[in-house]
C-alpha cells in the first residue's frame, strides 16, 4: 500500500509559533472542511535503522520512518557483514548499534512525519504528531506543520474530514526540550495514542514523559530487553494504562491457528490432557514465545510452578528456558522455550519457529498438534516418536502486514483498555522469564 | 445456532473494529422489535467489549416514560439475560436513556436534537449519532424529513439512519421512498436492513463461493441444471395478522430475505471486497433478473394459503381462522415461482423461489442441483442416477452438504449418493451472533456491505413487479390455492417443477 504524501507542502515554523498558525489554520483556510473528530496519533519515530544504512551508504534516502523490503534486505547483509548471528534480525537495536560504529556521512532528505500511510489516513487522525530524533545529538529542534486531508479515493466510504500533521526534528537534547510544547497540541477531549516506534531500552524518560495516561500506548515488546520490555508492558498494564502490543498483535496467526485445531467439539476435551508445550524461537528474544505460551496456559488454568534457564543442544543456539505449570486436575505440564538458528530471519526479533502441544487423555489416543511457521521447517518438533500420536499439523501463514497496518488495525479497533488477553498473558510471560 | 461446547483458545480471539462513540438513537422504542432483538442484541455488543465506552442508547416513542422506565421494561424483557448477567447489565443499563418523541411534532424534534446535546455532553458520544427507525413503514418518510429539517442528518459523517423492511410496497412506493430518504441525506447514510444478511450462513455464501477456487469454474449454465431456494416457517402469522394482511409472503419474504439469497448466489465476483463492489454485483444480477414468463406471470407463479390441519390432538388454526385475518382473505401464506437470469452465466437456468408458513421443517436453503453425467456407465441403486446437489444450509443445522454417487457397497458396480456434510456446529462448537448483533454493529461503523442500496431495493421491486400487478388488477389469475397446515404447500407448486420434469426437493 503506497504511502501518501500531505497535500500541503510542510511548512517550517519557529516551535513557540506552531499552535497558533494551527488554530489560525483551522479558523481561516480550513473553515470549510470537517476536522476529524476522531484522534490525535504521536508517533516516536527514531529509524535508527534506516537513517544509520543512509549514512553508510547501504541504501538511498530519503529517510521516511517506514520498512520497505530494500531496507530490511540491507540490514540483513549489514548484519552478516557485521558479524552478527545469522537469527538477528533486521529490525534488531544491535543492527543500527553495530552500524553506527561504522563510518559514513551519507545524508539524505528527512520525511519522516510527513508522510501518512494509506492504512492510517483512513481512520482520519485529527492531529498526527511525530517525533523524529536525527542521529546528530546537537541538531537543534525544527518544527513542520502541513494540513492533510483525504483523497478522492478515499472519500467513497465515509465523511471527509480533514487532519493535520506536526513533526518535531531534531537531536535528542533538542526534542527533550520541544516537548514542552506537545501537550497543548494534543486535543484533550479526543482520544490520543502514542506509539513508540522504537527501541523500549532508549530515553525512558522521553517515554514516560509521552505516554502518560490516558494516553493510549503502543509499543513493541520485540524490541528492547526481553526484561525491559515485558516488565514495561506489566507496570503499564498494572497502572491501569491501554497499552498494545505489536508483538502480541503478530500472534494473531499463530493463536488462531491453535484455537482452529480445537474448534471441533471432539477435539476440545483433549485440552485439559495437555502434558507437554515445545516453542521454538529465532534468536535470543524469547517474549513473542513466551506470551504465546502464557495465552495457552491463562486460557487453560494452568499455575506456573517453575521457572529456569536451560543450556540448548547442538541443534540450538544460546539458552532456552525450562518450565513446569501445574493444570487445574493438579497434573504437571512441561514447557520448553528454544533459540533455533535460522538462515534468514523474519523482521522482528524472536519471531516464533514452530510450536508443539501433546495431549494425553486417559481414555484415548495422545493427541500432538504442531504448527509450523510457513516460513522454515519444524522437523525439530516433529522427532521424538510424535508420529505414533494422534497428529494435527498446520502450518502457519506469515503475517503480510506493515508496522502501519497492524497501527491501523489498533485505531481501527481502538479500545480504551488494555485487551484482557494480553493484560494475563503479560503478566505471566513475565514470571516465565527466569532472572 | 446452538453452542455445543467452548474451545476456551477461542475466547476473545475474535479481532473486531470498535465502533467509534456514538449515540444510537431507537424510534419506536416501546416496540416489540427494541425489546426482542435490538436491545438483546446491543447487549450482546456491549458483552463482546465491541461498544466504545462513550455510548448512549436513546429510546424514543410517544409513551412518556422515563430513562428508568426505560431501562426497567428493557429489563423485564430480557429477564434470563440480565439474571446471567447482573454486572453487565448494570453498566449496560447506565448507557440507556429515553425522551418521549413524536416524530410527526416539530416541537418534539427540537427537544430531541437538545437531548442530543446533552448526552454528547454527559456520555462524551462527539456527535456521532445512528437513527434506527423502527417504526411503522408509512413514517419512514415523514421520520427521515423531520430528522433532516432538524439538521439532525446534516454532516453525513456523524450521522446515520438505519430503516427497517418493509422498504415500500412496490417498484413505485419503493423508489418513491428512496427519493425521499436521498433528499434528507446522502446515500451513504441510509442503512436499509434485511436481517437475514446478517446470517453467518447467508455471508457464507460469499466465502465458499470466492475464498474457494472448486466452485467457481463450475458455478454456471454449463455445469448447473437449476437452483432451488427455499424459506420454510413451521409458524403461522401470529401476533402480525394486521401487517401479514396487507403483505403476504411475497412482500415479506420473497422481495427481501429470498431475493438476497438470490443475488449472493448468482452475482459475479466483486473486484474487491469492498461494500460499492459487493452492491454493484448485487444489483446488476437483480436487474438481469426476471419472471419465467413476464408476460403471463401467472404461468410461473403459485399463491397457497395454509388451511386448518394438525392431528386431533394438536389441531392447527387455518389462517383465515387466526385472530385479526379477514375471513374471506386472499392473502398469500405460500408463494412459489420460478425465475431466470438473462445474463451469460446464468441464460438458461431455472430459479425456483418458494416461501410458506405452516410447513412441514422451519429452514432456509440454496440447492443448486448440477447437470447429470453424460453417460451413465452404472447401474443405480435407487433406480435412477442422481445428479449432483450442493445444499448450502441457511438455518437450522447450518452449514453445506454435497450429494455425489459412490460405488454401493457388493459385488457389481451399482452407484448410489451419498453426503458430504459440514456443519457449523461440528467444525466450530460455537455460537453464531444473532444476525441483529452483526447488522447493528456494521451500521455504527458506518459499513454498508450487508445493507441494501437503493438500486438493489428497487431492482428487487421491480422484478415482481409483473406478479404485484396482477394481484391487484386481476387476482383470480393467480388464485391462492389452500393447503393442509404442515404439508409442503398446495399441489400446484409441485406442478410448477414438475412441468420441467424435476420436483422440489424435500429436506
Amino acid at each position: 500500500m503506497a504511502p501518501q504524501l500531505t497535500l500541503q507542502a510542510p511548512l517550517e515554523l519557529p516551535p513557540q509559533e506552531v499552535p497558533d498558525y494551527l488554530s489560525r489554520l483551522w479558523s481561516d483556510h480550513l473553515k470549510e472542511e470537517a476536522g476529524a473528530a476522531t484522534f490525535t496519533l504521536v508517533v516516536w519515530e527514531p529509524s535508527w535503522l534506516q537513517q544509520q544504512l543512509i549514512r553508510t551508504g547501504r541504501i538511498d534516502g530519503p529517510i521516511s520512518g517506514l520498512l520497505n523490503d530494500t531496507l530490511l534486505e540491507a540490514a540483513r547483509q549489514a548484519a552478516s557483514d557485521l558479524g552478527l548471528p545469522a537469527s538477528t534480525a533486521p529490525t534488531a537495536p544491535e543492527v543500527a548499534w553495530a552500524l553506527g560504529q561504522q563510518d559514513g556521512q551519507h545524508s539524505a532528505d528527512d520525511l519522516r512525519g510527513q508522510f501518512v500511510d494509506r492504512a492510517i489516513s483512513a481512520h482520519q487522525p485529527r492531529r498526527l504528531i511525530t517525533l523524529a530524533p536525527t542521529l546528530a545529538a546537537d541538531r537543534p529542534l525544527e518544527t513542520l506543520v502541513a494540513a492533510y486531508c483525504p483523497l478522492s479515493d478515499e472519500r467513497s466510504g465515509g465523511g471527509d474530514a480533514c487532519g493535520d500533521v506536526v513533526v518535531l526534528r531534531g537531536g535528542m537534547g533538542a526534542l527533550q526540550q520541544g516537548l514542552a510544547m506537545l501537550q497543548p497540541l494534543i486535543a484533550a477531549e479526543l482520544p490520543c495514542w502514542v506509539w513508540w516506534n522504537g527501541s523500549l531500552d532508549e530515553s525512558p524518560e522521553l517515554l514516560e514523559a509521552l505516554a502518560v495516561p490516558p494516553r493510549r500506548l503502543v509499543l513493541d515488546s520485540s524490541i528492547g530487553m526481553p526484561r525491559r520490555c515485558l516488565d514495561l508492558l506489566v507496570e503499564r498494564i498494572e497502572r491501569g494504562q491501554a497499552v498494545n502490543d505489536l508483538n502480541w498483535l503478530r500472534l494473531r496467526t499463530w493463536r488462531e491457528s491453535l484455537a482452529m485445531v480445537f474448534d471441533p467439539p471432539s477435539r476440545q476435551s483433549a485440552l485439559a490432557h495437555v502434558v507437554q508445550l515445545d516453542i521454538d524461537v529465532e534468536g535470543q528474544h524469547p517474549v513473542k514465545g513466551l506470551l504465546l505460551a502464557a495465552w495457552i496456559a491463562d486460557r487453560l488454568g494452568w499455575h506456573l510452578q517453575s521457572s529456569s534457564w536451560v543450556e540448548a543442544g547442538s541443534s540450538s543456539e544460546g539458552r532456552g528456558i525450562l518450565a513446569e505449570f501445574q493444570r487445574s486436575d493438579g497434573q504437571s505440564v512441561q514447557f520448553r522455550l528454544m533459540p533455533v538458528p535460522v538462515g534468514v530471519s523474519k523482521t522482528h526479533p524472536g519471531a516464533l519457529v514452530g510450536m508443539r502441544l501433546i495431549c494425553a487423555p486417559a481414555d484415548k489416543p495422545p493427541l500432538c498438534v504442531i504448527l509450523c511457521s510457513e516460513s522454515g521447517g519444524c522437523m525439530r518438533l516433529e522427532a521424538g516418536g510424535v508420529a505414533s500420536m494422534e497428529l494435527a499439523e498446520e502450518v502457519v501463514p506469515l503475517p503480510n502486514e506493515s508496522e502501519e497496518m497492524e497501527m491501523a488495525r489498533l485505531l481501527g479497533g481502538g479500545h480504551d483498555s488494555t485487551n484482557p488477553l494480553l493484560a494475563a498473558a503479560a503478566g505471566l510471560a513475565a514470571k516465565l522469564l527466569p532472572s | 445456532m446452538p453452542a455445543t461446547q467452548t474451545n476456551p483458545l477461542r475466547v476473545g480471539l475474535r479481532q473486531e473494529r470498535v465502533i467509534a462513540p456514538q449515540c444510537l438513537v431507537i424510534f419506536g422504542a416501546s416496540g416489540d422489535l427494541t425489546h426482542r432483538k435490538l436491545i438483546p442484541a446491543l447487549f450482546e455488543l456491549f458483552r463482546q467489549r465491541r461498544l466504545p465506552s462513550e455510548f448512549a442508547v436513546l429510546g424514543c416513542a410517544r409513551r412518556p416514560w422515563s430513562d428508568d422506565d426505560f431501562r426497567n421494561r428493557m429489563a423485564e424483557a430480557m429477564a434470563g439475560e440480565v439474571q446471567q448477567h447482573q454486572a453487565a447489565w448494570q453498566q449496560f443499563a447506565a448507557c440507556l436513556f429515553y425522551e418521549p418523541v413524536d416524530l410527526q411534532q416539530n416541537d418534539d424534534v427540537v427537544r430531541l436534537g437538545t437531548r442530543l446535546e446533552a448526552l454528547d455532553r454527559l456520555k462524551a458520544t462527539r456527535g456521532n449519532r445512528t437513527f434506527y427507525l423502527s417504526v411503522s413503514p408509512a413514517f419512514y418518510g415523514s421520520g427521515c424529513r423531520a430528522l433532516a429539517a432538524a439538521g439532525l442528518l446534516r454532516d453525513p459523517a456523524r450521522s446515520r439512519v438505519v430503516i427497517e423492511k418493509p422498504f415500500g410496497t412496490d417498484y413505485s412506493s419503493a423508489e418513491q421512498l428512496n427519493r425521499v430518504v436521498q433528499s434528507c441525506g446522502q446515500e451513504q447514510q441510509i442503512f436499509r436492513i434485511d436481517h437475514y444478511l446478517g446470517k453467518e450462513t447467508v455471508q457464507n455464501i460469499l466465502v465458499l463461493r470466492f475464498a474457494n477456487t472448486i466452485f467457481e469454474p463450475i458455478w454456471n449454465r454449463n455445469y448447473i441444471a437449476n437452483v432451488q431456494i427455499t424459506a420454510a416457517e413451521t409458524v403461522g402469522v401470529e401476533e402480525r395478522a394486521g401487517y401479514y394482511e396487507t403483505s403476504g409472503a411475497l412482500r415479506d419474504m420473497v422481495q427481501n430475505h429470498l431475493t438476497q439469497m438470490l443475488a449472493l448466489t448468482t452475482m459475479e465476483a466483486p473486484g474487491r471486497f469492498d461494500p460499492e463492489a459487493i452492491r454493484n454485483e448485487k444489483a446488476k444480477v437483480l436487474q438481469a433478473a426476471r419472471l419465467a414468463h413476464e408476460d403471463e406471470p401467472w404461468r410461473c407463479c403459485v399463491r397457497g394459503q395454509y388451511a386448518a390441519g394438525g392431528t386431533p390432538q394438536r389441531p392447527v388454526t387455518g389462517y383465515r381462522q387466526e385472530p385479526g385475518v379477514n375471513p374471506n382473505s386472499t392473502t398469500e401464506t405460500y408463494v412459489a415461482m420460478k425465475l431466470f437470469i438473462d445474463n451469460w452465466r446464468w441464460q438458461g437456468v431455472p430459479f425456483y423461489l418458494r416461501t410458506g408458513k405452516r410447513l412441514p421443517k422451519r429452514l432456509s436453503e440454496v440447492v443448486l442441483t448440477f447437470r447429470e453425467a453424460p453417460v451413465h456407465l452404472f447401474d443405480a441403486a435407487g433406480g435412477s442416477p442422481t445428479a449432483n446437489q450442493l445444499v448450502l444450509r441457511i438455518q437450522p443445522d447450518e452449514g453445506a452438504g454435497f450429494v455425489f454417487d459412490v460405488k454401493a457397497p457388493g459385488s457389481g458396480m451399482r452407484s448410489r449418493p451419498v453426503d458430504m456434510h459440514f456443519s457449523y456446529d461440528e467444525s466450530f462448537g460455537e455460537p453464531s451472533d444473532e444476525g441483529y448483533v452483526r447488522l447493528l454493529a456494521d451500521a455504527m461503523l458506518g459499513d454498508p456491505t450487508l445493507f441494501t442500496r437503493s438500486d438493489e431495493v428497487e431492482a428487487a421491486w421491480r422484478l415482481y413487479t409483473p406478479l404485484l400487478e396482477l394481484m391487484e388488477d386481476a387476482p383470480w389469475q393467480l388464485p391462492v390455492h389452500p393447503y393442509e397446515a404442515g404439508t409442503w404447500g398446495p399441489s400446484a407448486a409441485d406442478n410448477l417443477l414438475a412441468d420441467d420434469g424435476l420436483m422440489w426437493r424435500r429436506p
